[in-house]
């Protein structure tokens, strides 16, 4: 185990290249090239806003800032899902014929995303400013905590998702759909306070919910989130990336054989 | 010490007759996922030194190149271990990850951070990986406008400089113009020089028997012989002449394209000895006799007989004849043979083919077979060209 997280270390520079070459390559010939990380994000935002503050109507305070932070870090979480779940079999060529460490894609990934939401979160602080709900200081420090729960939570998410597509490539299109779905069930365009009492455990189960909440107290309501949602939020994150971690190595030795 | 250990290998491949790859499938059709365990190795089990260089050997699907994909450690064994001390590279699929629209450089260094090279190490190496390359300007133009000639020689570089302690090599040597080819043999001397160890899967005996401390020669998923190149490749060869020999050779085939003649006097057949045994796969320098049994079916004057050699690029090594070399045959049998006799058979590794025929002075042609055998040649010494030359080095001082 120890010796594996040496060998992933050994192999920084090809996350770093790999996760460069993502970067750089994906929006490689398209006229506003960088820019769609802003635009792409701003886009979603304009939708749901119009939608659900004009036409649905929910009764909140700045909707758009509501929404926007989370959908955000929902979008990070939701690569792991969609994107992520293809990230073994895209790279077929080289897992069938040469050897490396191959935890590197699903990290890769992950990290590739990561710095996609962080650059997104530019966006976000310039429509916080706007807003004038201002900034909690204190609570910001919370923000990279959050965001690491998250990263944990999204690397583990895509273990799952990557090495099982191998075995099952329909999980790719199920994704699709369980994507949609596990949007719905995150208090992401609705408040938690909305769901039913007798649902709110359920929900509760969900490990996005936690992180969402937090997000929310942090930067929308700008105060220190409750340590419980932090508590539960960091434990649903490491069982899952421990699960996915597992679930990785144990069937990753049969990559080459089934791709 | 031990760079590399094997221990009882075992490993099966699963031969499915018709596979369901989608979950629909795999549902709907569960009677469709039969099937076959093909066992590849079946217990194998080597210890490799620090510094020693190994050939792999073995007909196609012997389970060499298996054995090989089991220590880059892209598949796994279903039974017992391996044991690799170092970092291993291998030169198995070069290239891995190259990117078209990136430049030279760029790709140096994504390929070389599959290889588990940091960046600082990647900057150290990168000037001497250039210049190995030969791509000189050439290093700052995408690659996607490199020749396919260019391309390998940039992955060569790469994989080579990575300063493996263990260096896995599949079919060397396919890389570029023969310059480049020597020059990448030369750099796996050097390599080997300082310690590597080096596994090489080959078919190419000569460079194993070049290049290789020891030959590893597996048949059927088990080791049959092991030992230096030198006793292991005549065996080796030995087994594949006599599967060769079941194999019909063209001049039994009577099609007449390769034979022509009236057949006054008929080739009955043609045998090759190598001292004193029939065999078609011989050391160069040994013993090596052309045996033709003939038959007079009209007494016909002035019979000759010759033989030509050719090599299998079409080089015509060597041909005679009984008239060239002044041997009457005016007593010949009615039956009989005749043996052509080289003490030592000089030609250098390679595949030859052979040409009998009896004819006239003037050319006429009683009956001649082209190509009537193949046969191969091999040496345990490196030198190169057509033939060996009977040579010897003096040294004398001017004073």
């Amino acid at each position: 185990m120890i010796s594996k997280f040496k060998e992933i270390y050994l192999y920084r520079e090809m996350i770093a290249s790999l996760v460069r070459k993502d970067l750089r390559g994906r929006y490689k010939g398209s006229v506003l090239g960088f820019f769609w990380t802003f635009l792409n994000p701003l886009m979603q935002l304009l939708v749901y806003s119009l939608v659900f503050s004009i036409i649905v109507r929910v009764e909140v305070e700045k909707y758009y800032l509501f929404l926007f932070v989370a959908l955000i870090p929902w979008i990070f979480f939701s690569s792991a899902l969609t994107s992520g779940s293809g990230v073994i079999l895209n790279q077929k060529d080289m897992v069938k014929k040469i050897y490396f460490p191959r935890e590197v894609l699903p990290i890769a990934h992950a990290l590739t995303n990561f710095i996609n939401m962080l650059f997104s979160f530019i966006v976000v602080f310039i429509v916080i400013l706007i807003s004038g709900v201002g900034i909690n200081f204190i609570a910001l420090l919370y923000l990279p905590l959050i965001m690491l729960i998250e990263f944990t939570l999204v690397l583990g998410i895509t273990f799952l998702t990557s090495s099982i597509t191998v075995y099952m490539r329909d999980l790719e299109h199920i994704m699709t759909i369980l994507n949609m779905l596990w949007m719905y069930l995150t208090p992401i365009l609705y408040s938690i306070t909305m769901i039913p009492e007798v649902y709110l455990p359920y929900i509760q189960l969900n490990p996005m919910t936690a992180v969402i909440v937090a997000y929310r107290d942090i930067l929308y309501y700008a105060q220190v989130p409750h340590i419980q949602t932090l508590l539960s939020a960091v434990i649903m994150a490491v069982v899952v990336l421990v699960v996915g971690y597992l679930v990785f190595t144990k069937i990753q030795r049969y990559f080459a054989e089934e791709l | 010490m031990n760079a590399i250990i094997v221990e009882n290998l075992h490993k099966k491949f699963k031969v499915f007759y018709d596979k369901g790859q989608t979950f629909k499938e795999k549902l709907l059709f569960r009677n469709r996922n039969y099937y076959e365990n093909r066992w590849v190795l079946q217990g194998i089990s080597f210890d490799v030194l620090k510094g020693e260089a190994v050939g792999l050997i073995g007909e196609n699907g012997s389970g060499k190149s298996t054995m090989l994909k089991l220590l880059t450690r892209i598949i796994y064994p279903e039974q017992g271990k391996i044991v690799m001390n170092g970092r291993v590279s291998s030169l198995i699929e070069l290239g891995a990850g190259f990117h078209p629209d990136m430049s030279g450089r760029e790709n140096i260094y994504t390929n070389a951070s599959i290889f588990g090279l940091s960046r600082k190490e990647i900057d150290a190496r990168i000037a001497e990986v250039i210049e190995f390359s030969e791509l000189g300007e050439f290093i700052d133009t995408p690659v996607r406008t490199y020749s396919s000639g260019m391309y390998m020689r940039l992955a060569f570089s790469v994989a080579i400089n990575v300063d493996a302690d263990i260096l896995l090599i599949d079919e060397i040597l396919a890389v570029g113009d023969a310059s480049f080819q020597a020059k990448c043999f030369n750099k796996l001397r050097e390599i080997k020089r300082k310690g590597t160890t080096v596994v090489i899967v080959s078919h190419a005996l000569g460079q194993i028997e070049q290049f290789c401390d020891r030959a590893i020669w597996i048949d059927h998923g088990v080791i049959v012989a092991q030992g230096t190149p030198r006793e292991v490749i005549p065996q080796y060869l030995n087994f594949m002449g006599k599967k060769y020999d079941k194999t019909p050779e063209p001049a039994k085939s009577n099609d007449g394209e390769l034979r022509v003649g009236n057949r006054d006097i008929e080739i009955v057949e043609v045998r090759m000895l190598n001292d004193g045994k029939e065999s078609y796969n011989f050391m160069a320098g040994s013993r090596v006799e052309i045996e033709i049994s003939y038959k007079v079916n009209k007494i016909s004057e002035g019979s000759i007989f010759g033989i030509g050699i050719f090599r299998n690029d079409g080089v015509h090594c060597y041909g005679t004849n009984t008239f060239i070399d002044a041997i009457s045959t005016d007593e010949l049998a009615k039956q009989g043979k005749v043996r052509f006799v080289v003490e030592q058979f000089n030609l250098l590794p390679s595949e030859y083919t052979l040409d009998v025929a009896i004819h006239t002075e003037d050319g006429f042609f009683f009956d001649a077979i082209d190509k009537v055998k193949k046969f191969s040649v091999y040496s345990n010494i490196g030198d190169i060209g057509v033939t060996r030359l009977d040579h010897l080095w003096h040294f004398e001082s001017d004073k």
